[in-house]
């Protein structure tokens, strides 16, 4: 059994596309300032962590196991 | 002026989806072999480009032109905002919208985008969902579902969008047709500028009334809130108010009717593909995502060089203008398996066909929202529907701008 993802948010970057609310909405949230906060990291499953983050178009999202990072694309 | 204006007096001229016919040359039913033939020889390109017609003469006076067809390429040039600018729009766009967030580049961009970015988050969309989207569906529906035979680009995706826009402008529908008419033109400026023009101004002159109206008396619409919004004490102008409010227009209104038809057109071409969907709703995101991959409304974003630059190895001079190939990178060889077919079970979900980078489509949400509601409505008011095997063979169609002119569909009773 691996390490969960971690996720990570480059708030600098985020600009509130909610791309990652419509890929995973039990895992990310809009804040009421527009920025994408993590709401539940274990509720979404890896594969459709792994479409939210390369979604995102300003690369602000990286996903994260046992302290490093976990490459986006996979071979599809 | 004048007689622009009552040439095209709404009471009397249809309403017709041939308007919108692209006017560009080209292989306009099948561009893509030429495209992948183009990313094959390099994903970029400087110079003139020929898409079977020749190639246009180089301009001595500006920079080469850089042409890109590559999904990667595409994609650095979205992100890197300072180096690629969207001014060049102003150019383009600028005078028949005002300046918008179209052509904003950073700091200003992100300020002004804020401001109207609240109005489109998925969750405040979720208020239209119902009393407004599916009873625009359910009307235009009404009005063919008893002859079991339509063309649902007429009758549907032509107009769902402009009036869904339309209600949540809070326009009155006695105002519709005029506001229609205005949208066809100011969308259809490529064909003819002057009316194009025109249509612009005559909508400005509108909604100086809306909004002297909306700050007296504001309302749950998208006018009010564009006129309450604030962000670090910043607020819109009126003007700039005007010019987001025309912008919505061609981004709102046009690129929704081009991707729902086209993704009927998808489903109607692939039985297991509609009645998979139809079985399971559930399915509508990916479907939707994969024909913005597979038919993006819109072909081609523009960006001009800030600075000299250089990507895939090929040199880009400052002040060079820049064409994304969206429709080419959406169908990139070394990405997508199989990237000419319509596949809503693919792996590969990521694309281009909202834009990229901090200019992404701010509509995004309304376009899946909409086109989902419009395509559930069609599913229960209907039944399965099939194409309809005595009238013409549609076809998508368009360059710059593309999606079927005609749907033809039997139901019911019809089928």
């Amino acid at each position: 059994m691996s390490d969960p993802l971690e996720i990570r948010i480059d708030a600098e970057r985020c600009m509130g596309s909610g791309n990652c609310v419509f890929w995973a909405p039990d895992t990310f949230d809009l804040s009421e300032d527009g920025h994408s906060v993590v709401t539940d990291p274990l509720a979404t499953d890896e594969e459709r962590l792994r479409i939210a983050a390369q979604g995102c178009p300003v690369g602000a999202i990286t996903l994260w196991r046992a302290g490093a990072e976990v490459p986006l694309e996979e071979g599809s | 002026m004048t007689e622009v204006k009552s040439a095209t007096d709404p009471a009397v001229v249809p309403f017709d989806p041939f308007e919108l016919k692209d006017v560009v040359g080209g292989n306009i039913r099948d561009p893509y072999p030429r495209l992948h033939e183009l990313c094959r020889e390099s994903p970029v390109h400087t110079g003139p480009i020929d898409m079977g017609e020749g190639a246009d003469e180089p301009d001595p006076s500006r920079p080469p032109p850089v042409t890109v067809f590559g999904f990667e390429e595409v994609v650095q040039v979205l992100r890197d905002n300072e180096t690629y600018s969207s001014g060049v729009y102003t150019d383009v766009m600028g005078m028949v919208m005002g300046r918008t967030i179209l052509e904003m580049d950073e700091p200003e961009h992100r300020m002004n985008r804020a401001l109207v970015a609240p109005s489109f988050r998925s969750k405040v969309l979720e208020r239209w969902e119902e009393d407004l989207v599916a009873l625009v569906v359910n009307e235009l529906v009404d009005s063919f579902v008893d002859s079991g035979r339509a063309d649902l680009v007429r009758e549907i995706t032509f107009n769902f969008p402009v009036q869904v826009i339309a209600r949540i402008l809070g326009l009155p529908r006695s105002d519709y047709p005029k506001f229609q008419r205005w949208a066809l033109e100011i969308t259809s400026v490529a064909a003819n500028f002057e009316r194009g023009m025109a249509a612009s101004a005559a909508l400005g002159d509108y909604f100086v009334d809306v909004m002297a109206e909306r700050r007296s008396t504001p309302g749950d619409d998208l006018i009010s809130d564009l006129v309450r919004a604030e962000v670090d004490g910043e607020r819109l102008s009126d003007e700039e108010i005007y010019s987001f409010l025309r912008l919505l227009l061609p981004a709102g209104v046009e690129t929704t009717y081009r991707a729902s038809g086209s993704l009927l057109f998808a489903l109607l071409h692939d039985r297991t593909q509609f009645d998979a969907l139809f079985g399971d709703r559930a399915l509508f995101a990916q479907a939707f995502e994969e024909v913005v991959r597979w038919e993006p409304p819109v072909t081609v974003i523009l960006r001009r060089a800030a600075r000299d630059a250089e990507l895939a190895g090929v040199k880009i001079e400052q002040g060079a203008d820049i064409a994304l190939m969206i429709g080419a990178a959406n169908r990139d060889e070394r990405k997508y398996k199989d990237p000419d077919r319509f596949d809503m079970f693919r792996d590969q979900r990521q694309h281009v066909g909202f834009g990229f980078g901090v200019h992404v489509c701010l509509g995004m949400h309304l376009a899946r929202m909409e086109s989902r509601v419009a395509l559930n409505t069609l599913f229960d008011r209907l039944g399965p529907f099939t194409l309809d095997p005595q009238a013409e063979a549609p076809h998508i169609e368009g360059m710059a701008f593309r999606s079927p002119l005609s749907l033809p569909v039997v139901f019911g009773a019809g089928g």
